[in-house]
């Protein structure tokens, strides 16, 4: 091994700039995950404990693999400078690996890199795609509210909300309070993105910052909440997005639709009174409605919930059980609530997801479309030409 | 990844034109019925007048209903059978012609002349007020007009990339669609099907009344398969061989137990008066098809 030599001493950098290589580095950054591993030697069937985790310095988040590493372990939230980690990569990623020739050590957050933050780019929210961080966005806040969850035993409030530019929009979800309201526009850095439920989302933790801004080039969140739909196809081309707008005739309901029961521990809809998870379960009625929407480019599964339901169908929950009791088949119900939604013409908005069946929107609101005719036949006969 | 079809808007007189079936290829795949109007359809959502359900078929008589969907541009077939009960009630239910709506999936039937019957199988069927029935047409007119609009531009041999058809709202699915239309009817006259589209429009504004419908002038031409040439005349000598192989079959028909000639035994006798290989078959497919001799089993002939 040779001992200081220059060409060995590893190079100062930051996480953004990390690189395949072989050159050691060395950097400063915060450990955010960090989870304990064993895995068996091959040689000798012993075991190895190594820790595995993200860590961040603000620029960029990679993983760590730490081989024999202190027997305490390590906090999530401790900032240390590493020096001579090696750096691979993983599925197109750079990581880092930490083995007996590299140094870990504690530092101070003060020594993480200093960011100028005309060096932090700047996104539009189409361009948030997990697992972004280390950018700027600048948005509207078109919704938001706090939301109690428990993790592991902690209680805890995260505020969840909707933001929104010209581009797009963005499910927030923020975990400590920056004390955002509907209608501000914010400047965001720190942030990160993941997905959630199949969605982008945007957190914001401590180390983010928010910042209120001048409207500037931001629509007001009415006119986007008021925009006009999008094609059904657009938005399958998209994969849906966490505010989309469409419009469509309802051309079928998907099983299980109406009357149906729920745990009352979890939610889930229950066949023959067993949940899932929780077994034998006295189930609670609900209503629902899996309605395909079609605007004849595509079509999406809209989930409406007991409310909207009973509004489309205008029978109550109270009202099914009772026709119920009088006819013992819930295949009836379900007819006739097809019946009551065949051919509506609906605009729906909401958070659309995409998987293997398609795109399901979870609705925030479904309005009944009254179509102009004349209006419709005046602009049809103007793309008509006239007969020779 | 199989997504759910899309339920295109079409006129009934699109459906008419449509004679370009595309089986599906994989596993459990949708069957696509190509239009000359760039439409590659699965499933449809058409309007109109539906007529009276009569029960078709021969067994069960109550196993299979059809009606008729006529809309200001054409009629179509609209069926439904005991695998769409919802369908078939809503069918059978209505004793009187009314507006409607209907779901459901393309049917192509091609007869040996290659003439093409389109009928829809009903998924759903929904009685509507008639402006509901009106705004169901107009979305159908809306859609075709974007769809004849892009053909005419890709005719033109604008490129249209897909980032482009992206940026414009135009499905991707149109844009193939739109493609293959082209060269699969190159003959079929769009502007002629545009002006009809004028009809539809008319109910669209409100109006009703019988549509004075005259059969529209055809507008597509079949490319695939050409129709079957008319078989010439026979020939004098063909028609010679014609009476030895009915000769022979009744002296081999005479002898046989069953009063048939068996197929086999008769090809080897006329082998033996000198018709053989494809002349004898030949000459057999040209009785069969003047309906001078039947193969009513396999293997045995007789006199129609």
């Amino acid at each position: 091994m040779s001992a200081g030599g220059s060409a060995n001493a590893p190079i100062e950098r930051r996480l953004r700039d990390l690189a395949a290589g072989t050159e050691p580095v060395e950097f400063v950054g915060r450990i955010v995950a960090v989870e304990r591993r064993e895995v068996t030697r091959r040689s000798d069937g012993s075991r190895r404990p190594l820790l595995s985790g993200l860590v961040s310095d603000g620029t960029a988040t990679v993983r760590f693999t730490w081989w024999d590493p202190p027997r305490d372990g390590i906090e999530r939230g401790t900032v240390v400078r590493v020096v001579g980690a090696e750096v691979g990569s993983f599925r197109g990623r750079p990581e880092v690996t930490f083995s007996w020739k590299t140094r870990v050590g504690p530092a101070s957050p003060v020594e993480l890199p200093r960011l100028d933050p005309s060096e932090i780019p700047f996104r539009t929210v189409k361009e948030l795609a997990p697992p972004d961080e280390g950018f700027r966005v600048e948005a509207r806040v078109l919704r938001v509210g706090p939301r109690a969850v428990s993790v592991g035993q902690e209680r805890r409030v995260v505020f969840d909300g909707l933001l929104a530019d010209r581009t797009g929009a963005i499910a927030l979800s923020a975990w400590s309070d920056f004390g955002l309201k509907e209608g501000e526009a914010v400047r965001i850095q720190g942030g990160y993105v993941r997905a959630f439920r199949g969605r982008p989302q945007l957190v914001l933790d401590e180390r983010s910052s928010v910042v209120r801004i001048d409207d500037g080039d931001l629509p007001p969140a009415a006119e986007w909440l008021r925009g006009p739909p999008r094609s059904i196809a657009e938005v399958e081309d998209g994969g849906g997005g966490a505010s989309v707008a469409v419009e469509g005739v309802v051309v079928g309901l998907l099983p299980p639709s109406g009357l149906v029961y729920r745990c009352p521990t979890c939610g889930r809809s229950i066949t023959s009174g067993i949940c899932r998870i929780h077994g034998q379960v006295q189930g609670q009625a609900d209503l629902r409605a899996r309605l395909v929407l079609d605007d004849g480019t595509g079509s999406l599964t809209v989930h409406a919930n007991r409310e909207e339901t009973e509004r489309l169908w205008g029978v109550t929950l109270e009202e099914c059980r009772k026709r119920l009791r009088d006819l013992p088949d819930p295949s009836v119900l379900e007819e006739q609530l097809l019946e009551a939604v065949l051919g509506r013409r609906l605009r729906v908005r909401g958070a659309g997801t995409k998987d293997d069946f398609g795109i399901t929107l979870t609705p925030d609101t479904i309005e009944p479309v009254e179509v102009d005719l004349d209006a419709a036949a005046a602009e049809l006969l103007a793309r008509i030409p006239e007969e020779r | 990844m199989a997504l759910r079809e899309p339920a295109w808007r079409v006129t009934a007189r699109e459906l008419e034109s449509s004679l370009e079936q595309e089986p599906g290829t994989g596993d459990r795949a949708a069957s696509h019925v190509l239009s000359p109007f760039g439409a590659r359809m699965n499933r449809v959502l058409i309007a109109g007048s539906v007529s009276v359900a009569e029960p078709i078929g021969r067994e069960t008589p109550q196993a299979f209903w059809r009606a008729r969907l006529t809309d200001p541009t054409g009629a179509v077939a609209v069926t439904a059978g005991s695998f769409q009960p919802r369908a078939m009630a809503q069918l059978r239910a209505a004793t009187f012609p009314r507006s409607a709506i209907v779901v459901g999936k393309v049917h192509l039937y091609r007869d040996r002349g290659g003439v093409g019957y389109v009928s829809v199988r009903a998924e759903a069927v929904r009685t509507v007020a008639e402006a509901d029935e009106r705004a169901v047409l107009a979305d159908a007119v809306r859609q075709t007009l974007d769809r004849l609009d892009l053909l005419e531009r890709i005719e033109k041999g604008t490129e249209l990339t897909d980032a482009e058809a992206r940026t414009e709202g135009i499905p991707l699915a149109w844009v193939r669609a739109a493609r293959d239309a082209l060269r699969k009817y190159p003959n079929a006259d769009r502007a002629a099907f545009r002006r009809e589209l004028k009809n539809a429009v008319r109910r669209v504004a409100g109006d009703s009344g019988p549509v004075p419908s005259p059969r529209p002038p055809a507008v597509t031409v079949v490319r695939a398969p050409p129709p079957p040439p008319a078989p010439p005349p026979p020939t004098a000598a063909e028609r010679e061989e014609e009476s030895v192989f009915l000769d022979l079959l009744d002296e081999v028909a005479e002898v046989s137990s069953d009063g048939y000639a068996d197929l086999k035994e008769l090809l080897a006798r006329v082998a033996a008066r000198g018709v053989e290989g494809e002349r004898a078959e030949a000459t057999l497919n040209r009785l069969e098809e003047e309906g001078v001799v039947e193969e009513p089993i396999v293997g045995k002939l007789r006199r129609a």
